[in-house]
């Protein structure tokens, strides 16, 4: 990035302060959110979450949809209310003291909250000046975005008539006016195109590199918490299920895994549970577990064992579907913390008959 | 800056050396430019807005005008004279009506969250967006009675009594009432956070307030079970006030009438707007 973007505010060029992972920047202790109540059904979102982010990393919150990731990442960034547990930013209380967090931290929300009426660059201007920076900050800090996320040919169009990744970019941006120390972003790369994400995942390394900026990400996709994040949180149904970087957390699994997808008939059950009890006789096999679509196994050989498994599935008319060979990656990591296997779900905005485009 | 000093130390210290730059005005200023700026740039939606008040100033006053002379005793002006004060509280209440719209969008858009997560008052946001409702009404009051004047020239009898001064007054209460109606859109907007919805509500309620009032006929002219319910109703205050500047002169009791009228049921529907805002993320 060039010098200027790394200038403040303030004008001042910030020094980069010590990293360790004893000032935690973000810290939350028993966290619990639960929705509805008063005559409706009570749902908890958030069931005891406790986690800290340093200063300066890279963090992410790994999890299928309804895991609660949302529910967290609001609450941190003051937008949606606890209902009990301590969540501090900066070591400032989301409760007590929102309005200071509200200055320190950018945030990107999961959809895309650009006015299509305004162009990109008032888009940006418009954002720069809610945080009360002066209009010449303001407009060197909207020229410098543009430039970076590339969308400075398209400024002065109607953000309607950018395309998806342009107006993520445009998102990202609006979040960054203001030069937040810590940016939330709420799965950031969701419904974007694989060369649009590789170039966003670029710019957040480069601004976690560059600037030294703590990022606290959200993701359904295990590639982007793999490439980018220093540390990450594995979050299922409202609780955090394992947590680590993601060399730790797959050299936690310690093996090669076979997966045998069993199929799908009316004995699938009783399939599955055969298939397990061979695996387990299997030598080289050090564990073996079922999933919601078949066995996975644990060995320290996996191309040798592989085989073999293979040979004793079929001696005992085991319908295998498919089998599968992998080294840990953190697909392996949620299949062993939460016995399922993660879908990613693409989700489409609703579309109600006033859209976004009416006034 | 420093290493040694603390981090939140430091972004305070920063925050507040910008804070100079703009205080409460400058959010609301920010949030009125937003709104006016998306106005102007769907001009359709301007012109349809105008569209119905027209129609009624044309047609309506010309399909009743022989009706209202045969009703009463000859009077120095038309129909279209007693309409006219109700044409603009119709307008104004019309596009009161759609204030809550531009909330659910910003709501489902995840603009809001923009508003929500900068360091602003909440209650910026809000009169930010009243304040540019409000000049819209205003300025839609004003094509309104331009338009009307300018009938004037084809032989319609509009007194005009106060002329400019008395047109400006009109804008104002327009506005005035038009903001207060808002409050009610707004809160079934936040509340429900459905277009359709914010939509019913407020349409449903806009025929029956006016025509359980004096807006369209003078209160002589009605029948007396809607007398009644007229002297509760805010429309007939604004109504009164009006067409007094248009027909008669400058009738401060009846200008002060509806601008406590308005006051009043402005506070209560913009006070459960404003909890319903509030509430927001709780």
């Amino acid at each position: 990035m060039s010098e200027a973007a790394t200038s403040r505010p303030d004008g001042k060029r910030k020094a980069a302060p010590p990293r360790s992972s004893k000032d935690s920047v973000i810290d939350v202790r028993h966290l619990v959110k639960v929705y509805g109540g008063r005559g409706q059904e009570e749902i908890k979102a958030v069931n005891d979450v406790s986690f800290s982010v340093g200063e300066g990393e890279f963090f992410g919150f790994l999890g299928p949809n309804g895991a609660g990731k949302t529910t967290v990442i609001r609450i941190i960034t003051t937008l949606l209310a606890k209902t009990s547990g301590s969540v501090s930013v900066a070591g400032l209380d989301v409760e007590k003291d929102g309005a200071e967090i509200r200055r320190i931290i950018g945030y990107t929300g999961q959809s895309i909250g650009v006015d299509g009426e305004l162009t990109g660059r008032e888009n940006l201007w418009l954002i720069g000046r809610l945080y009360h920076m002066p209009n010449s900050l303001v407009d060197e800090r909207v020229e410098e975005l543009l430039e970076v996320l590339q969308l400075k040919d398209a400024a002065d169009r109607r953000a309607y008539t950018y395309s998806g990744g342009m107006r993520r970019r445009l998102d990202l941006g609006a979040g960054l006016v203001h030069h937040p120390r810590i940016l939330f972003l709420d799965e950031p790369t969701t419904g974007l195109d694989p060369q649009t994400r590789v170039a966003v995942w670029e710019y957040l390394r480069r601004l976690h590199r560059e600037e030294n900026m703590t990022i606290f990400l959200t993701t359904q996709y295990m590639e982007e918490a793999d490439q980018l994040c220093q540390r990450i949180a594995i979050i299922d149904l409202g609780k955090i299920v394992a947590e680590g970087s993601p060399a730790q957390l797959k050299a936690a699994i310690g093996a090669d895994i076979i997966t045998v997808r069993i199929a799908r008939d009316e004995a699938f059950e009783q399939s599955r549970s055969r298939a397990l009890e061979i695996a387990r006789t299997i030598p080289g096999v050090s564990r073996a577990t079922i999933f919601d679509e078949g066995v996975a196994a644990y060995t320290a050989d996996g191309g040798g064992t592989l085989l073999e498994v293979l040979r004793r599935l079929d001696a005992e008319k085991v319908p295998v579907h498919q089998v599968a060979l992998a080294h840990p990656t953190l697909d392996e990591v949620f299949l062993q913390h939460t016995g399922r296997q993660m879908r990613v779900e693409e989700v489409k905005p609703m579309s109600r008959s006033f859209g976004r485009r009416r006034r | 800056m420093v290493t040694d000093v603390g981090h939140a130390q430091r972004v305070i210290t920063r925050t507040r050396d910008a804070e100079s730059s703009g205080g409460v005005f400058t959010e609301i200023g920010l949030v009125t430019w937003r709104s006016l700026v998306k106005l102007t740039r769907t001009p359709v939606l301007l012109f349809f807005s105008l569209f119905m008040p027209l129609i009624w100033l044309v047609m309506f006053s010309q399909a009743f005008s022989k009706v209202f002379s045969q009703a009463g005793p000859s009077l120095p002006y038309d129909y279209v004279a007693v309409l006219l004060p109700g044409i603009t509280v119709m307008t104004a209440i019309q596009s009161a009506s759609q204030s809550g719209f531009g909330m659910v969008a910003d709501l489902e858009s995840g603009f809001m969250d923009k508003f929500f997560v900068a360091p602003i008052r909440r209650s910026s946001v809000l009169a930010g967006k009243l304040l540019a409702d409000g000049l819209r009404m205003a300025a839609q009051t004003g094509i309104i009675l331009g338009i009307a004047a300018i009938l004037t020239l084809f032989g319609l009898r509009i007194p005009f009594a106060t002329g400019a001064v008395g047109a400006v007054l009109i804008m104002l209460l327009a506005a005035a009432f038009g903001v207060a109606f808002s409050g009610l859109s707004n809160t079934v907007a936040l509340r429900t956070k459905n277009t359709e919805t914010t939509m019913m509500v407020s349409f449903s309620l806009t025929f029956p307030l006016l025509f359980l009032s004096t807006a369209l006929l003078p209160k002589a002219l009605l029948p007396s079970w809607v007398q009644t319910f007229s002297t509760v109703n805010p429309v007939s205050y604004m109504a009164d006030a009006a067409r007094a500047l248009i027909l008669t002169g400058f009738d401060w009791t009846a200008i002060g009438n509806a601008f406590l009228a308005i006051l009043a049921f402005g506070i209560v529907l913009n006070g459960l707007a404003v909890m319903a805002f509030r509430a927001q993320g709780k």
